[in-house]
């Protein structure tokens, strides 16, 4: 690396000294790093590393406030993200911003469908507008029917069409955040081949992610970034999970799974044949005290309608519920809720907090009528309540006054357990606990989970990661089209052979 | 907010003549009492999410109501002694009201039917069952002590205030002191999670719903003891004055935030605004477009620091 910032890369995207100061905090403190084109380059840190700062730099959202950023050897000054675009950097972003009624056509050429010549340029030029688009994507060897509404997409599909509006703007870097949080495994690889194919034509790929088991398959370099410094770029070779996880964090922080854990015998919850229409049909298992079950499968295998089923979000059909072997009538939240059932849902930020309360308030939600005295209660009583559960969790939160959308991602989830901790269960049912939290966070999850089953509580675990649930789970169920098709021991299996048994035909 | 309403003040007791005498005050305060009473309740809808434009058909209803029942009970056809018949038509008045409010309530809880859409339709429907319940005449059954609660007065506070500030105490210990209270704000902020939370959000909005349609009915009352008759004409307009209380004083139109003091500020504002005016020989008319300037500078005030990121 140049230090007196000479060009060192012609094709692709490069930093030099680049930094970015807010009132009080230094998000970014100097980093000068370079992603050639031709390559897929893996972005990674813990969060509050100064990742997602970089990647709005790089986005033309947010200016830095000093340093150099140069694209294919030349500076470039991003004033806005359609300034960046114009200036040959692309980025996709995590929650899709697709126009849900329009045709992939027109979102692929958003703002710029392309008008008919003569009459003063007012009327859109339809037959133009779809084969630019068919154009477009066949540039990507994918196939789809320009005319579709996005709406009608599955959420690969319209990923794709993200990748392929970025792409439209002939880009020299694509950015990508988190691209595959919401796929499934199959989808993924056709993900990583289109990725390698345009890296193949020169472009830089910059790809920003949590899950580093992703890395072997896609990456050719592995940048970390650490507390806002560029810790340093290595290629993927070099890249063991130890090394990561030492160049993120400091330190090794993985855990050893602990050998004290044992399931009790006695049966908290029973699932006899449950069913729902449409989403999982003939579930049947049984659920001991301080056990942590964990359930497999790809998407779209009804786990999360299952958990929902058995929080009484959701109704089911067929089947019943038993706790602590007596039936369940009637569930609904509030009922499952006085029976010991705790649910915390897959989408954290719309279903599991109030954004808007404070953190306070956020723990205290679904605990209301326990903490009050005969209906009445105050702050003072909320925030001794809230001051155990944050010391018990260690979570990181430096006012429980402010709203709880502050928090980062690994502390928002701790909030979510809190909140239901308070409630005294004697079951946890976990949706994707994990999903965007960095690996510290996770460990103190699993950690949490841990301790749970040895006060006695038991634990429901829903994952897409298979390494997670091998590593904390007494048992595994398998779920495949809407039902359990196997049950495996973490000590009698590996990954591949799970990951196998989960796609099996 | 606070700091504009002294600032009015102090200006008012300067530039206006009477504005600033114990008298002139009390008078504001007892005019604001009507509509301050269900502007507290409106603050408690607002949070929850939800909206009710019945209120002024509310108040016109449950007075003429309460007169009819009056009539009909003391009348020759019964014939009962009159604080029966009174009392009788106070609690069909509140009853009325409370019911109305829980049918929005179960409407939305079990239809999905928007409180936006069927409080329009009962301010209509209200409206015409006060005046086929009057034909069109006011109804004069009361007895002199009636008035009472719309003119008299207790150790010289008129009446109307000592119900205006006994309700804004009860609400804002309710919605800052009970879990019912930290309940709405949750379902007014994220009705899904506080579902996930276990929280009987339909509950919540049944009651809420009840409740300020109770507080309309119970204004209604104060009203027809202030002008002793019940009348279908009454409280035109009402709905929007409270509203606009409740989003000066600070609370968002999305719900999950505001404060009960911020409503209270709210309606003491627009007294103050209204009856200086008044002092300093402003037309009514250049007071309606003040009033609507206001309301609009107000939700800017509140929204511009949360807008700077």
């Amino acid at each position: 690396m140049d230090k007196q910032g000479n060009v060192v890369t012609a094709h692709g995207l490069q930093t030099v000294d680049l930094g970015k100061e807010y009132p009080g905090t230094v998000a970014l403190d100097g980093v000068s790093v370079a992603f050639e084109g031709g390559q897929v380059h893996a972005l990674i840190g813990k969060n509050g590393a100064g990742k997602s700062t970089l990647v709005k730099i790089f986005a033309g959202a947010v200016p830095p406030t000093r340093g150099r950023i140069l694209v294919d050897g030349r500076d470039v000054v991003l004033r806005s993200p359609a300034d960046a675009f114009a200036k040959g950097i692309a980025t996709v972003y995590q929650e899709l911003s697709l126009v849900p009624e329009l045709t992939v056509a027109e979102n692929i050429l958003l703002g710029r469908l392309p008008r008919q010549a003569g009459l003063g340029g007012w009327i859109i030029d339809w037959p133009e507008v779809f084969a630019r688009a068919r154009a477009v994507l066949a540039n990507l060897q994918v196939d789809l029917d320009v005319r579709r509404p996005a709406a009608e997409l599955g959420v690969a599909e319209q990923q794709i069409v993200e990748i392929a509006k970025a792409m439209s703007f002939d880009p020299s870097v694509l950015m990508l955040d988190e691209p595959t949080s919401a796929l499934a495994q199959a989808e993924t690889s056709h993900l990583f081949a289109l990725l390698r194919n345009l890296a193949a034509r020169g472009v830089a790929i910059l790809y920003i992610t949590h899950r580093l088991q992703e890395l072997r398959r896609i990456a050719d370099t592995v940048t970390v970034l650490r507390d806002g410094r560029h810790v340093g770029t290595i290629a993927i070779a070099d890249a063991t999970p130890q090394r990561l996880v030492e160049m993120m964090f400091g330190e090794v922080v993985q855990k050893e799974r602990p050998s004290d854990l044992e399931a009790g015998d006695r049966p908290v919850l029973e699932v006899r044949r449950l069913g729902r229409r449409g989403s999982f049909h003939d579930v049947s298992f049984t659920l001991r005290g301080g056990e942590i079950l964990g359930i497999a499968g790809m998407l779209g295998s009804g786990r999360t309608e299952l958990l929902r089923a058995l929080f009484g979000a959701d109704p089911y059909d067929t089947g019943e519920i038993l706790i602590e072997g007596r039936p369940v009538r009637a569930a609904s939240p509030e009922r499952m809720k006085h029976l010991g059932v705790a649910f915390t849902p897959e989408n954290r930020q719309a279903q599991a907090l109030v954004q808007m309360l404070s953190t306070r308030a956020n723990v205290c939600l679904a605990s209301l009528d326990r903490i009050a005295r005969r209906g009445f209660l105050t702050r003072a009583r909320e925030r001794t309540v809230v001051g155990r559960l944050v010391e018990r969790l260690a979570i990181l939160a430096p006012d429980i006054e402010q709203p709880v959308s502050s928090l980062s991602g690994g502390n928002q989830q701790k909030v979510v357990v809190a909140k239901w901790l308070n409630t005294d269960p004697r079951v946890i049912l976990f949706d994707e606990p994990t999903r965007g939290i960095d690996v510290q966070a996770k460990q103190q999850i699993f950690q949490i989970m841990w301790d749970l089953g040895r006060q006695g509580i038991s634990c429901l675990f829903v994952s897409s990661e298979l390494e997670e649930l091998l590593e904390v789970c007494h048992r595994i169920l398998i779920m495949k089209k809407g039902t359990i098709v196997g049950e495996v021991r973490p000590e009698g299996v590996a990954v591949d052979e799970l990951l196998a048994r989960c796609m099996e035909v | 907010m606070a700091i504009v309403l002294l600032v009015l003040c102090a200006a008012l007791a300067v530039r206006a003549e009477g504005f600033f005498t114990v008298e002139n005050l009390l008078n504001v305060v007892r005019n604001v009492s009507m509509q301050g009473v269900i502007a507290f309740g409106m603050t408690m809808v607002i949070i929850s999410g939800e909206i009710d434009l019945s209120v002024g058909s509310a108040v016109a209803f449950s007075g003429c109501l309460a007169a009819w029942v009056t009539g009909f009970l003391a009348g020759p056809a019964v014939g009962l002694p009159m604080p029966w018949a009174i009392l009788a038509a106070v609690l069909a008045s509140l009853g009325a009201g409370l019911a109305v409010g829980s049918f929005t309530g179960f409407l939305r809880v079990r239809f999905r039917v928007p409180t936006f859409i069927t409080t329009l339709a009962w301010m209509t429907m209200l409206k015409g069952a006060a005046e086929l319940i009057t034909n069109g005449f006011p109804l004069m059954p009361f007895p002199a002590w009636y008035s009472f609660m719309g003119a008299g007065r207790l150790w010289g506070v008129p009446a109307p205030a000592i119900i205006f500030f006994a309700t804004f105490v009860v609400i804002q210990v309710l919605m800052g002191y009970t879990s019912f209270g930290r309940a709405i704000y949750a379902v007014g902020g994220n009705a899904e999670a506080a579902r996930l939370s276990g929280i009987n959000v339909g509950r919540v909005k049944v009651l809420v719903m009840g409740l300020v349609a109770g507080l309309a009915a119970m204004s209604g009352l104060m009203l027809s003891s202030q002008i002793m008759q019940g009348t279908a004409g009454t409280a035109k307009g009402w709905e929007l004055d409270v509203i606009a209380a409740v989003i000066i004083g600070g609370t968002s139109l999305m719900g999950g935030s505001g404060t009960v003091w911020g409503t209270l500020i709210g309606i003491v504002f627009m007294g103050v605004l209204a009856n200086g005016m008044t002092l300093l020989n402003i037309s009514e008319y250049w007071q309606h477009v003040v009033q609507g300037a206001l309301i609009l500078a107000a939700v800017l005030i509140n929204v511009a620091p949360s807008r700077k990121r």
